[in-house]
């Protein structure tokens, strides 16, 4: 059963399907729900990620079903909605997404979606009730849907692409950084001759989703991704890779040579590649050096954020920046099979070092676990920022919710993401000191400035 | 029999015959509600907008050392974490209802959360906000209110939002503040008043709260604001008050309405001060009711000195403005545009009731011709009208604006900026006065396409506005 939350973090599984659907060009959401299910996805999503709205405004197409819908039910209301979403709306596909009270009231989605086959539109829908489950269940059944019901539209000639891959597993907006860290990764993949077929973000639309069978491979950067690519498996063969969390810094040198071997592309063509990304990256490192010792980088760290971004984030910042991992809390309730794996690697990432590892999304259970890890530096979201301040440290805001940061382009996957991230930390470190003299002098007196 | 005896307020529809779609001129509107109960219209195609639940969790998040619990499914808390994160307001609990709680119910589940919240947080208040899931189970909500306030000696106020009853979110206001009058008001009957007014001020900007306080303090007023700010002993203060006063009409009505019959304390229902001339007319109104006429239009003189001198020769001559805004900030903004020499071309409003036949008998005598739309959150049919008449400059709070923006021309937001009173007027000729220019954004912004087909941009704005059949 599931349990009452403190100010959570995750919202539910509409909102998460509304997030994959917002985040493909040429795609349109029709939520056949109440009227305020779109707005409390404009506020408590899309607001909370400045710079991240494509549509201009919280207005999507929606029923929004009154008392009579409720008591008779809504199905000719939906039927009337698709039909005018159809004429007024441009886009490639339609979606039908469902709330808590037309699933209640049992309105039969399937022959709704059917009679707009019927006229020709290109439809699918989803049942994505609040109560079926949070944001992440949400992505799932959004491209489980589109993964079964796409195929059945035709599809339009498309020449063949070589060396396609598909990235799977990065939930749009949840991460706040999705549409950097998706270019980033692609950017790697073609770096060793492959195709990326990134699905979300700019210039992504129906055609790469219909592109998706052809794949040689499914790239599952999170847990969220392995239900689709079991999915992949199942109806078109095509094999997955796991990654082991956000490839951050040297992590991603790890994972292109793990394809090219996988795929046997061209092995030298790799090695350069890689290398030529590292010798960048390891120059900005030794740039950067002379501020990392002045600016006292080397601090024990609490990190709070979504399995993937932790797991890779804390690999780099304790594998490569020398950075002590304190605590790590992980709010995107991973399955149970996964959890496993996670504390394993992750609690033992320093050697002899101890890492808290905890999973929860309740806010007081981590508002106290940061505050008991005292660690001299936090990175989370804008929610853990009052318990930042309280331990007077300094602060990275980098997981969703986001209050006080713009993101556009910004991504902290691979060597780029890498630089990104150094440059947000360093920033937040170089500032903190200027702006928190108390603080500068608590660490001088310990002998460590 | 008294208001507060039911267990929520009755829909802004049923008390006031609010309408929430109808397109036309300010004559036909006044037509629309002189010939008694207007025809409630229905959209064939719409656009999500706000509900009550939202209006109510926006409402709560301004009351202090409370704890809110959403009886709800995660995505009904999502503004909760918006107004958490936005605004660092409001601690909030969301019960998390799964699919096995929409069949077996959920009674238990909310027991054990305010309980556990009790425990943490110790508040003075607990409010339950009931949502769709609960209304539509008619999930047991009363019963652990009444349980648990004896067991934790706590007071618990339910809110009975459900998300489709009502077409308008306003509703939420309503709701909410009917239990709060209900469960922390006290006693029904006449209380003997004391010296303090009740300003009523609901879930305004903290500026513009500040301002009015600013002004009715300068007149010597000792003052209980409520709800915005207010804690739980505000409610009961507010049933001994001597007057209360609005600062909207539109979201006061119903708490003014209830003060005045439960607890026999004068509402002093007044124009909202949007602009030199309202902000003069509700003074004159605050000093009518409590004899200070000379001290509020002293005042007035004073302060509408200090804006002439801020705003200086700035004017709006020879500009069309839209304004879409909610109704009494509309009306009010209406006639600061045409103080500052400009034109207004046509309004969206999110309502239109009987509240507002005053405003409309009065500007339809001027501009009877003036073009008026009703509708919350429905941007497809704005953009319309707007490409339409290609105004100079639009002015509006909702959550659309960005769209409104592609179509290049400059867009001023209402939302969450002060407007009210005398600085409200400086603050927004600033603005206006910087979004004229420099309109480099607007242009940029135009070369992204609406999301809209040129079908519908060519069809009568008004197309899917229809009579409800019943």
């Amino acid at each position: 059963m599931a349990h009452h939350i403190d100010s959570s973090r995750n919202s539910c599984a509409l909102h998460g399907a509304l997030q994959v659907i917002e985040a493909i060009e040429g795609f349109v959401p029709v939520v056949h729900s109440t009227a305020g299910c779109g707005a409390q996805h404009y506020l408590g999503v899309n607001r909370l990620n400045a710079g991240s709205d494509r549509f201009g405004g919280s207005a999507i197409s929606s029923s929004n079903i009154s008392e009579k819908h409720v008591v008779f039910g809504g199905s000719s209301r939906l039927r009337e909605q698709l039909k005018n979403t159809v004429k007024i709306v441009e886009g490639d596909l339609y979606v039908i997404v469902t709330g808590c009270a037309t699933e209640m009231v049992g309105d039969d989605i399937p022959a709704m979606n059917k009679e707009g086959r019927d006229q020709d539109f290109p439809v699918i829908y989803a049942n994505t009730p609040g109560f079926r489950g949070d944001v992440h269940q949400g992505y799932q059944l959004a491209i489980k849907a589109l993964i079964e019901q796409l195929p059945d539209l035709g599809k339009a000639e498309q020449p063949p692409v070589k060396g396609l891959v598909n990235i799977l597993g990065i939930v749009p907006r949840q991460d706040p950084f999705w549409e950097g860290n998706l270019e980033e990764i692609g950017r790697l993949l073609e770096g060793i001759g492959l195709t990326p077929n990134l699905l979300f973000g700019y210039g992504q639309g129906v055609s790469g989703w219909q592109r998706v069978p052809d794949a040689l491979l499914n790239i599952v950067v999170s847990v969220w991704g392995d239900a689709p690519a079991l999915l992949l498996e199942e109806r078109y063969g095509t094999p997955h890779l796991s990654l082991e969390g956000l490839p951050v810094g040297a992590a991603a040198g790890r994972f292109l040579y793990e394809i090219s071997e996988l795929l046997q592309l061209d092995s030298r063509r790799t090695e350069h590649f890689v290398q030529s990304e590292e010798r960048r990256f390891d120059a900005q490192l030794a740039a950067l050096a002379d501020t990392w010792y002045r600016a006292g980088f080397q601090r024990e760290f609490t990190l709070v954020g979504e399995s993937a971004q932790v797991a890779g984030i804390s690999e780099f910042l304790s594998g490569t920046l020398g950075l002590i991992p304190r605590t790590l809390i992980i709010t995107d309730n991973p399955p149970e099979y996964a959890r496993e794996a996670l504390l394993s690697r992750l609690t033992s990432l320093l050697n002899g070092f101890p890492t808290e590892v905890s999973f929860t999304e309740d806010f007081a259970e981590i508002s106290d676990l940061v505050r008991s890890a005292s660690a001299s530096l936090v990175l989370g979201s804008a929610l853990e920022e009052a318990v930042a301040a309280e331990l007077e440290v300094p602060f990275v805001q980098l997981s969703f919710p986001l209050s006080d940061r713009l993101v556009l382009a910004r991504g902290y996957a691979g060597y780029r993401g890498a630089s990104t991230l150094l440059e947000d930390l360093g920033s937040a470190l170089l500032s903190d000191r200027h702006h928190n003299p108390v603080h500068q002098q608590s660490s001088a007196a310990l002998g460590c400035s | 029999m008294s208001l507060l005896k039911a267990k929520a307020s009755r829909t802004r529809e049923k008390q006031l015959d609010t309408l929430n779609a109808w397109q036309g001129t300010l004559f036909s509107a006044l037509t629309e509600f002189s010939l008694g109960e207007p025809v409630k219209r229905i959209r064939t195609f719409s656009q999500s907008s706000e509900d009550d639940l939202l209006y109510a969790l926006r409402l709560l998040a301004g009351i202090r050392d409370s704890v809110v619990v959403i009886h709800a499914p995660r995505g009904c808390a999502a503004a909760a974490l918006f107004h958490h994160v936005e605004r660092g307001k409001g601690r909030w609990i969301v019960t998390n209802l799964d699919d096995r709680d929409t069949i077996m119910g959920a009674d238990g589940k909310l027991r054990k959360a305010v309980k556990d919240v009790n425990q943490r947080y110790n508040p003075e208040l607990l409010f339950i906000v009931s949502s769709p899931v609960v209304a539509i189970n008619n999930d047991d909500i009363q019963s652990v209110v009444e349980e648990l306030h004896e067991e934790l000696e706590l007071d618990i106020v339910p809110i009975y939002v459900t998300g489709f009853a009502s077409h308008h979110a306003v509703t939420g206001y309503d709701t909410t503040l009917h239990s709060l009058l209900k469960y922390l008001g006290g006693k029904k009957g006449k209380h003997p008043h004391d010296d303090r007014v009740n300003l009523l001020s609901i879930a305004e900007h903290p500026h513009d709260r500040n301002e009015a306080q600013r002004l009715l303090l300068a007149l010597g007023l000792e003052l209980n604001t409520l709800p915005d700010g207010a804690s739980k002993g505000s409610f009961h203060q507010a049933a001994t008050a001597r007057l209360s006063l609005s600062l909207d009409q539109d979201s006061a009505n119903y708490l003014g309405v209830s003060l005045r019959d439960e607890y026999d304390v004068p509402y002093s229902a007044l124009p909202r001060p949007v602009g030199l001339g309202a902000t003069g007319r509700w003074l004159a109104g605050v000093g009518k009711a409590l004899g200070l006429d000379e001290s509020a239009q002293k005042l007035h003189e004073q302060e509408s000195e200090k804006v002439r001198h801020s705003i200086g020769d700035f004017t709006l001559k020879g500009l069309q403005v839209y304004l879409s805004l909610a109704p009494s900030t509309a009306f009010g903004v209406l006639e600061l545009v045409e103080e500052l020499g400009g034109e207004v071309v046509g309004i969206t409003v999110s309502r239109l009731d009987q509240l507002h036949k005053g405003a409309i008998e009065e500007l339809s005598a001027r501009h009877p011709a003036l073009l008026i739309h009703v509708a919350d959150g429905q941007p497809f049919e704005e953009v319309n009208i707007i490409k339409r008449l290609s105004p100079d400059l639009y002015l509006g709070d909702s959550l659309h604006l960005a769209q409104v923006g592609r179509l290049g021309i400059p867009v001023v937001s209402l939302r969450d900026v002060p407007v009210l009173g005398y600085r409200g007027v400086t603050a927004l000729a600033r603005r206006i006065s910087t979004a004229l220019l420099n309109r480099s954004f607007g242009e940029a912004l135009s070369r992204s396409s609406l999301p809209y087909k040129d079908g519908w941009l060519r069809r009568s704005p008004n197309w899917h506005i229809k009579k409800e059949v019943k």
